[in-house]
């Protein structure tokens, strides 16, 4: 069957200005859009440009805004879609070129909130022991990848990029809720400045977005709850 | 984006509660002015009261509860989850119970409101 | 693009501000379910603005400190509600000058909403 890809070009080398280009491909309904995009690069316009490294929905460089949603192009499928695909870089990023965003600022602020063991205990002989239930605690935030179709598909980022953003919030989740972990309390002093979790207006675009099916409002809520409660 | 974006429930209830907030807003306003204009210059406040009797005025009011309203429960939702985290696995089914509410307690003051004007 | 300018994130200090706004929006809005709801229902279901005129405000409606006590407190949660989510709003979409000036006369707005509002539940009589 044919599929009708478009597809939001821009090369700031050349002109700059985001324009579409519409693509007729050949595909089977089982394609994923990612091998739509495989194939309109080796067949019809080499310079297209987007990432993508494992293909299987772990790495997380494929995220994407295709048919108005954020999602990772190697776990949708064509059959999902429609004959109508609609495909343009995740929105709220400054583009590079064509679907390639710029994601330091992205990771900045996922640096910025310690993504990392804070342990200052001496190190023990053997490794640092946990019950499931402590484990459990942060399960749901350990799955991220990282590719940032939550932080673009959020409003409250969207109109103030400094916001630091679901992503960045889920990675401090993951440690904040670690009982090896000791840097809660400096965590929870990052998050709860103006541009921190009180951003957060429960739109739960987030949760849609996530191709790991992380409830991450639930995430954000037990953050702001650990501010509060800290200081209440 | 914003009007672009496929988002869920959850995107319209946020877009609902901040138009129904400014309208709010808008409306206190006038509110604080015609009831200080009761205080000083009765027959002026009393021509205003006149709008709101008349036709559009209580299509205005209707308007106004409906927003009150939906800002108060879409409120709750909102609390409930800060407060209780978990409820987000439900946030759209709390928001249709809003909408059920809504219905349930809007049409029958629609209805009281608009009945003057109705003439029953 | 003034966006690339924005990598990264500087050290934030904590806001005890925001942290206060967050807890009085929902206290407030608690608090507003109940007095605005009622304040609500009272002038449109038990009674009409069709018999609402001022004389009637100032003998009847407001004849007991309670319900001029509950109307201000009204007033003034609704002013303060009002005024912390405009500012949220304001601060989502504006920027820079626009952004001050949008602040600015938010402030100025609310401070005389409240000094009329509070001028007439107080001091307010009908004038024949």
């Amino acid at each position: 069957m044919d599929v009708t890809l478009r597809i939001l070009r821009c090369d700031p080398e050349r002109d700059g200005a985001p324009h579409w280009e519409t693509y007729k491909v050949a595909v089977d309904p089982m394609d994923r859009v990612l091998d739509l995009l495989i194939k309109v690069k080796a067949e019809q316009d080499g310079s297209l440009s987007f990432r993508r490294s494992c293909g299987h929905g772990i790495c997380g460089s494929d995220a994407m805004l295709i048919n108005n949603r954020n999602r990772l192009a190697c776990r949708i499928r064509v059959d999902q879609l429609g004959k109508k695909i609609s495909v343009a870089p995740l929105p709220g990023l400054p583009v590079v070129k064509d679907l390639i965003v710029e994601m330091s600022g992205f990771f900045g602020k996922y640096r910025s909130v310690r993504p990392y063991l804070i342990n200052d205990q001496p190190e023990p002989e053997r490794e640092r022991r946990q019950s499931p239930e402590d484990r459990a605690r942060f399960d749901d935030t350990t799955k991220c990848i990282l590719c940032a179709a939550c932080t673009a598909s959020c409003p409250s980022f969207w109109a103030r990029p400094e916001y630091v953003g679901p992503a960045a919030i889920v990675q401090a989740h993951r440690f904040i809720f670690d009982s090896r972990d000791e840097g809660a309390a400096e965590r929870l002093e990052i998050l709860s400045d103006e541009d921190g979790v009180w951003r957060c207006r429960t739109i739960f675009n987030c949760v849609e977005a996530c191709p790991r099916g992380i409830n991450i409002t639930r995430a954000i809520l037990e953050v702001s709850s650990a501010i509060v409660g800290r200081r209440g | 984006m914003l009007f672009r974006y496929r988002g869920s429930e959850g995107m319209v209830a946020w877009a609902f509660h901040r138009i129904s907030g400014i309208a709010i807003w808008l409306f206190v306003m006038l509110h604080v002015l015609d009831i200080y204009l009761a205080g000083g210059n009765p027959n002026v406040y009393n021509d205003i009261l006149k709008f709101y009797a008349s036709t559009p005025g209580r299509c205005m009011e209707v308007l106004l509860g409906a927003a009150l309203l939906y800002h108060a429960l879409n409120g709750l939702r909102i609390m409930a989850m800060d407060f209780w985290p978990r409820l987000t696995a439900y946030h759209k089914q709390i928001w249709y119970a809003n909408w059920v509410v809504f219905v349930g307690a809007g049409l029958p003051g629609a209805f009281i409101i608009m009945r003057p004007a109705l003439g029953l | 693009m003034a966006l690339y300018s924005r990598s990264g994130r500087p050290r934030p200090q904590s806001g005890g501000f925001e942290l206060a706004a967050w807890y009085f929006m929902r206290f407030s809005g608690v608090a507003l379910c109940v007095l605005a709801l009622t304040h609500f229902s009272l002038e449109h279901f038990l009674f009409d603005p069709s018999q609402e005129d001022s004389t009637w405000i100032f003998n009847q409606r407001w004849n007991s400190l309670f319900w001029r006590g509950f109307d201000w407190l009204l007033l003034m949660m609704v002013l303060l509600h009002a005024f912390l989510g405009m500012r949220t709003v304001t601060m989502d979409y504006l920027q820079g000058g626009r952004r001050t000036l949008a602040l600015t006369s938010l402030y100025l707005v609310g401070v005389v909403l409240f000094a009329m509002g509070t001028i007439v539940v107080f001091v307010g009589m009908p004038a024949a």
